[in-house]
């Protein structure tokens, strides 16, 4: 198991980053075989066969997201960017059987300021942390939207 | 006396259209979203799902045509019916969830429970009832008129109009191209929908997609650049040399980008063996020249009015909600007896371009909520449509034609919004 205090410390440093909109330093967090993924399923294995999801990046992909996010040139990012902070609460931390990885699952509550509106989303995360030396990388993070089976306005911010 | 808004006179709904020019209250003015509603929803016909939705007896989805709630459901005896989601008993919902199996649908209120092939089964505590309450005469109300198209199935809110096949008319031939891409003709909605909204009219969604060669090369420059790099396919390319006949607009107000006539550069990469396989069960169905062009050449993006799309990965229902209030579904296609592999990748090229947090659609949806603000402002209350009018071109459907950036499509949706909306056809 490991010490509490250093999941919840990454868990919320992840999350500043993200409502700070620093890109590469959230990217920086990323092990390269990495998977981003927010369902539109809230229990995909209820399924069999292939599901769309809201997003699904590999490392690839998430370079791209990312780059695409800082560009300052996409209409729909400037459109939809706002000031936003998030709470990050109810952290459960699990073992799994992958040596040197552990399961951290927590739930969020982020509003975003625009002009005519403030937005609200609210999820739970499932991060696959993974020990390198000194510290954590994210090897999988997965976002169930309480919504996500609703309309939802765009996502164009990381979640 | 009131004071004027507008610098012009106001303007009645049967003078919306000129030749190229559409007035801004017909995104803006709740009596119009009204009068769509009864003489566009609620007259022609309208998609409702695809067969593949509810492919076992029970399955249903909730949809809504217009504003009303409507069921599709396959029942025990394989036939898949569209039904008001309405108990006919006091019209409460009968179905809250989106979608799911089941034997029959019991109204919560008083719990009058229907087959899922639509008959009354009980009217709970029925002695109650003081004369003979004939239960045939009770079941779940059909809307007036169903037909479906290769499983795509369209329903009618009104007794007496166009067969489904007089609507649909020409699209037919482009509506097969993109069935057609799967060996097997058949394609699959089965793996669930992104879901958005956006603060715009409904009309915003079928005009900007499909004119991706003209706003494409700006508002997605970005993803456009990105999917470069990822794929080795360049869809910029499309715009820089334009090519005849690609803008297409055919009768009934459906609006087409054809690309037969625009071949795209192959890919510089060898095809995998799963696209060899592919390509030689193309070659199978369709015979080694229609499969060679089909290969050569990007499906068609098409418009069905009112309200489905196919656009390159998925199709695209528009649900108005109000004048300024729009959903958007995004069910990506899948293509029976495909490789596994070419599925795969066409669900993942979905993703990364659609849906609230792909890199291109959400571009289009911010431009549609901006386009709702700026058509605010009625200084010159007219948008200007008129790319390509001098050179536009009659067609033998009946349709016109024009350059790949022209706008003849939507001067074709428009006439035919004006036919519906005026007084007469």
């Amino acid at each position: 198991m490991s010490d509490r205090t250093a999941v919840e410390a990454f868990v919320y440093r992840e999350a500043r980053l993200m409502d700070e909109f620093d890109y590469d330093g959230w990217f920086a967090l990323w092990d390269e075989d990495g998977v981003y993924h927010v369902p539109v399923d809230p229990d995909p294995s209820a399924h069999t066969g292939r599901r769309v999801s809201i997003i699904r990046d590999d490392y690839p992909r998430l370079q791209q997201r990312v780059d695409r996010l800082k560009t300052g040139s996409v209409l729909a990012v400037e459109g939809q960017k706002g000031a936003m902070r998030r709470l990050v609460s109810n952290i459960e931390i699990s073992t799994v059987d992958t040596a040197g990885e552990i399961e951290v699952g927590s739930n969020f509550i982020l509003g975003i300021a625009r002009t005519a509106e403030q937005q609200l989303w609210i999820g739970r995360t499932i991060h696959r942390l993974r020990q390198h030396v000194g510290e954590f990388r994210i090897a999988r993070k997965t976002v169930f939207l309480i919504n996500s089976t609703h309309e939802t306005p765009l996502l164009q911010f990381l979640i | 006396m009131m004071a004027t808004r507008s610098a012009e006179p106001p303007v009645d709904y049967r003078n919306l259209v000129r030749e190229a020019q559409v007035h801004g209250s017909a995104y803006r003015d709740p009596e119009i979203f009204q009068r769509e509603l009864e003489r566009i929803w609620y007259k022609v016909w309208v998609y409702v799902g695809h067969e593949s939705e509810v492919p076992n007896p029970g399955d249903f989805v909730r949809r809504q045509i217009g504003l009303q709630p409507v069921l599709m459901v396959r029942g025990r005896d394989g036939v898949v019916r569209v039904f008001y989601n309405r108990c006919r008993h006091r019209a409460n919902l009968l179905c809250l969830r989106e979608a799911g199996n089941s034997d029959k649908f019991v109204c919560p209120y008083h719990a009058w429970s229907y087959a899922n092939t639509g008959e009354l089964l009980e009217p709970t505590f029925d002695e109650g009832y003081d004369y003979d309450l004939q239960k045939e005469a009770f079941g779940l109300t059909p809307l007036a008129r169903q037909d479906s198209y290769r499983g795509l199935i369209f329903a009618s809110v009104a007794e007496e109009g166009l067969s489904l096949a007089e609507h649909l008319g020409a699209i037919t031939e482009f509506l097969d191209l993109f069935i057609d891409l799967s060996p097997v003709g058949e394609i699959m909605l089965d793996t669930g929908a992104q879901k958005t909204q956006y603060r715009g009219n409904w009309k915003y969604m079928p005009e900007n997609s499909m004119e991706g060669d003209y706003h494409g090369p700006f508002l997605h420059q970005v993803a456009f650049a990105l999917y470069a790099r990822r794929t080795g396919f360049d869809v910029s390319a499309l715009a820089t040399g334009e090519v005849p006949d690609v803008i297409r607009s055919l009768p009934g107000g459906h609006m087409v980008e054809d690309y037969r006539g625009a071949p795209i550069d192959p890919p510089k990469r060898a095809p995998s063996p799963s696209r060899l396989e592919y390509i030689a069960a193309m070659k199978t169905r369709h015979g080694d020249e229609k499969a060679g062009q089909m290969m050569r050449t990007m499906a068609p993006l098409l418009y069905v009015f009112p309200n489905l799309l196919y656009v390159i990965t998925h199709i695209r229902v528009v649900q108005p909600a109000s004048v300024d209030r729009t959903n958007v579904y995004y069910y990506p296609v899948m293509l029976k007896g495909a490789p596994d592999e070419i599925n795969d990748m066409r669900l993942s090229d979905h993703e990364f371009m659609m849906g609230p947090a792909g890199f291109i659609s959400p571009d289009d949806i911010e431009i549609m909520e901006r386009n709702q603000i700026g058509i605010q402002a009625e200084g010159h209350d007219w948008l200007y449509i008129g790319r390509g009018l001098h050179r536009e071109r009659d067609m033998p459907d009946g349709g016109r034609s024009g350059m790949t950036m022209d706008e003849t499509h939507l001067r074709g949706f428009w006439r035919h919004y004006a036919a519906l909306m005026g007084d007469g056809e």
